[in-house]
């Protein structure tokens, strides 16, 4: 066995690359899972039962379906669809998105629906709306409670961009294979990887276990 | 824009195969995990302080590599670092089952921590050893608040299966993958898969559900 | 029992119900309720456990809406829309078996919330009535708090604050002092009596008899979701006409 990490300090401008992309990907889908996930969870609780029902056929594809294959059916499926090119890095992110809009959306139903009705109805009976109870009475209680959640939510996206390299976009999982694959060093630029992978994750898994302790439900 | 299904027609013994290496893979890690993740649990809750470390060390790990980078280095890594080498289904197996027991593992730890700590002062008071306070006292209890996120733990492996495609694993998504180059016909194969993988992984998403609905009840203090 | 011998029987009634129904699912919560309440009048409305007074009570600002027959305020039917009910709403106070403060505000901007969300009263005006209630309910030193640092009965005193804050016409009591401890009952039944005593139009639904005998003025008797008997407080405890509610009253240890 002889090994030459000297290979991962020459290519580390690649890495770092791979680095980045993976961070854009992670804030750029969340960025859009946010609002989408809100977007279905007010689907999901409106009265419209069209509405409604739309919503959570689109969260229950979602959750059951992998999200490779996701990836892989909108790298094939997209272009033939709508007949606009797009390049692997916006496919990769529309997969992402879908799926971690789905995802808060029944972070963010959980949420409000944990907060007792009773609460609704006190505000109601003072003569709020539904939408001022909803924005100054239930809103700021559950966010405490999905802001937990939506962090661990965070640290799976990140993980799962990883996904997109097999469709040949630019993340720290690709390029660290390219690398591997130009270099032959197999051991030492898949150790990286996963080193650089760890380097990022676990501040941020730390960083959930705070958020968890902080905002832990207390009745 | 016209559809041809005849490959996946032509093909679907293939497939089907496929889909057997997916449930059995699934099944398999599920049985791995759950028992690996519960002695990891175990030992680092009740565990002698030197082995905590470590321990945490390689759930945390877990839960900042992607499942990808655990797999690809599983089979790719290893065999270099140890002279062994994995044909791709066991390496599957074994780099799945790492990563999911560190999951069962925190699952354990937050259920075995949410028993008051009064059951076991009232167990120990009684005269009972700590091995059979955990046992008889705290692991049932701890056991029915875990369960919801056990069930969870089958959905999350079968699309994780489909991930072993990276490494040529000959599981149904990465002979979906083969199938569509050779047919040309990627639209077609991948609707099918989706259409495959929802269900399965549906009714099992739903049984998920059902436990949690009838036995969360049980575990609340 | 002739309507112009109750307590403001001479004026026009605040509430009347006729003839009510409420099911849920099967189950008939209210079957066919009629009675009335006029102004200045205490009514107290007790029996046993599911037997419809909430439900009532929660039919009067339309938290539930009734499936049959007729509830009125001020001589108009509820009106069916969300938007004009919650202006009636405005005109009535409630208060609930578990407070349900508002847990991430303080006890001050709990009080506020009404006048300003609903009123949009100016803060200083808002903040002004609030002060004024706490201390008439006795926790003028408790505005900075939050509900959390609160004893039940402080928190009950709070959320009779917070719905006098909108000066309601009628105040609605859904068993106010159930889930108290028995040491800050008192103080909450205190604050209640001092409210009935100056005139307040109020409807409580609950299981403290010597209240009801010393402050209501009209007592309405449930069981299964009908009204079994009614009448003032002497003759339901001391007289009652009806077996069923000698029966309920002695089950209650109700000896005088």
């Amino acid at each position: 066995m002889n090994l030459d990490w000297n290979v991962v300090w020459q290519h580390r401008g690649a890495l770092a690359e791979g680095a980045e992309v993976t961070v854009l990907l992670t804030l750029l889908t969340m960025a859009i899972a946010i609002p989408g996930g809100v977007l279905l969870a007010l689907m999901r609780l409106s009265k419209s039962r069209l509405l409604s029902g739309a919503s959570a056929a689109f969260v229950e594809l979602f959750r059951n379906l992998p999200l490779i294959l996701v990836v892989y059916w909108a790298y094939y499926v997209m272009p033939v669809l709508s007949g606009l090119e797009f390049s692997a890095f916006t496919t990769g992110l529309i997969a992402l998105s879908l799926n971690v809009s789905a995802y808060n959306s029944e972070t963010f139903r959980a949420g409000i629906a944990s907060i007792r009705q009773g609460q609704t109805e006190a505000a109601l009976s003072l003569g709020m709306s539904q939408f001022q109870a909803m924005r100054q009475i239930v809103f700021p209680q559950a966010a405490s409670r999905i802001l937990p959640v939506l962090a661990s939510t965070w640290v799976s996206l990140f993980k799962d961009t990883s996904l997109v390299s097999v469709i040949a976009v630019g993340d720290l999982a690709y390029n660290a294979m390219q690398v591997r694959a130009q270099t032959y060093r197999v051991l030492e630029m898949l150790t990286a990887m996963a080193a650089i992978y760890w380097v990022m994750g676990y501040p941020q898994a730390k960083l959930v276990d705070w958020l968890h302790r902080k905002y832990g439900i207390s009745e | 824009m016209e559809f041809d299904f005849s490959p996946l027609l032509e093909s679907w013994q293939f497939l089907l195969g496929g889909l057997g290496v997916t449930l059995l893979l699934a099944l398999l890690t599920v049985l791995g995990s759950l028992l690996l993740g519960t002695l990891i649990g175990l030992a680092r809750c009740y565990g002698p302080a030197w082995l905590r470390w470590p321990l945490v060390f390689y759930i945390d790990s877990m839960r900042a590599i992607p499942v990808l980078v655990v797999l690809v280095w599983t089979y790719f890594a290893l065999p270099i670092l140890t002279g062994i080498t994995f044909p791709p289904f066991w390496a599957a197996l074994v780099a799945l089952t790492l990563h999911i027991a560190a999951y069962v593992a925190e699952i354990v730890r937050a259920g075995v921590q949410s028993i008051r700590p009064g059951q076991f002062r009232a167990a120990l008071a009684l005269g009972m050893s700590w091995r059979q306070t955990i046992t008889e006292i705290v692991l049932p209890q701890a056991v029915v608040r875990m369960l919801p996120a056990f069930a969870s733990i089958l959905s999350i492996t079968i699309k994780d299966t489909a991930i072993a495609a990276v490494i040529a694993v000959p599981e149904y998504m990465q002979r979906s993958q083969t199938l569509a180059g050779q047919s040309y016909r990627p639209i077609e194969v991948f609707s099918v898969a989706m259409l495959v993988y929802f269900l399965v992984l549906f009714p099992t998403t739903r049984l998920v559900d059902a436990i949690y609905a009838r036995v969360a009840h049980l575990g609340r203090s | 029992m002739t309507p112009s011998g109750r307590k403001g029987g001479d004026t026009a009634p605040v509430l009347t119900y006729r003839n009510v129904r409420k099911l849920f699912g099967q189950f008939v919560a209210l079957n066919d309720v009629s009675m009335q309440v006029n102004r200045g009048e205490v009514v107290c409305l007790i029996g046993p456990s599911g037997s419809g007074k909430s439900t009532l009570l929660r039919c009067t600002n339309a938290l539930t809406r009734i499936d049959g027959g007729e509830v009125r305020f001020d001589g108009e039917p509820l009106p069916p829309d969300e938007q004009r009910m919650r202006k009636i709403r405005q005109r009535m106070g409630m208060v609930f078996q578990n407070f349900e403060l508002f847990p991430h505000k303080t006890v001050l901007a709990n009080v506020t919330s009404g006048p300003l969300t609903v009123l949009r009263m100016r803060p200083e005006d808002a903040r002004r009535r609030a002060e004024a209630l706490l201390d008439k309910v006795g926790l003028a030193d408790k505005a900075a708090a939050y509900p959390a640092n609160l004893s039940g009965g402080q928190q009950q005193r709070v959320a009779i604050a917070r719905a006098l804050a909108m000066e309601p016409e009628v105040m609605l009591f859904d068993e106010p002092t159930s889930a108290l401890d028995p040491e800050t009952i008192g103080e909450v039944l205190n604050v209640m009596k001092k409210l009935a005593e100056e005139g307040m139009t109020m409807i409580v639904v609950t299981h403290e008899m010597t209240f009801a005998r010393r402050v209501a003025h009209w007592v309405v008797v449930f069981e299964r979701g009908g009204i079994i008997e009614q009448g003032p407080p002497a003759q339901i405890f001391d007289a009652p006409q009806v077996d069923r509610t000698r029966d309920f009253l002695g089950h209650l240890g109700w000896s005088g």
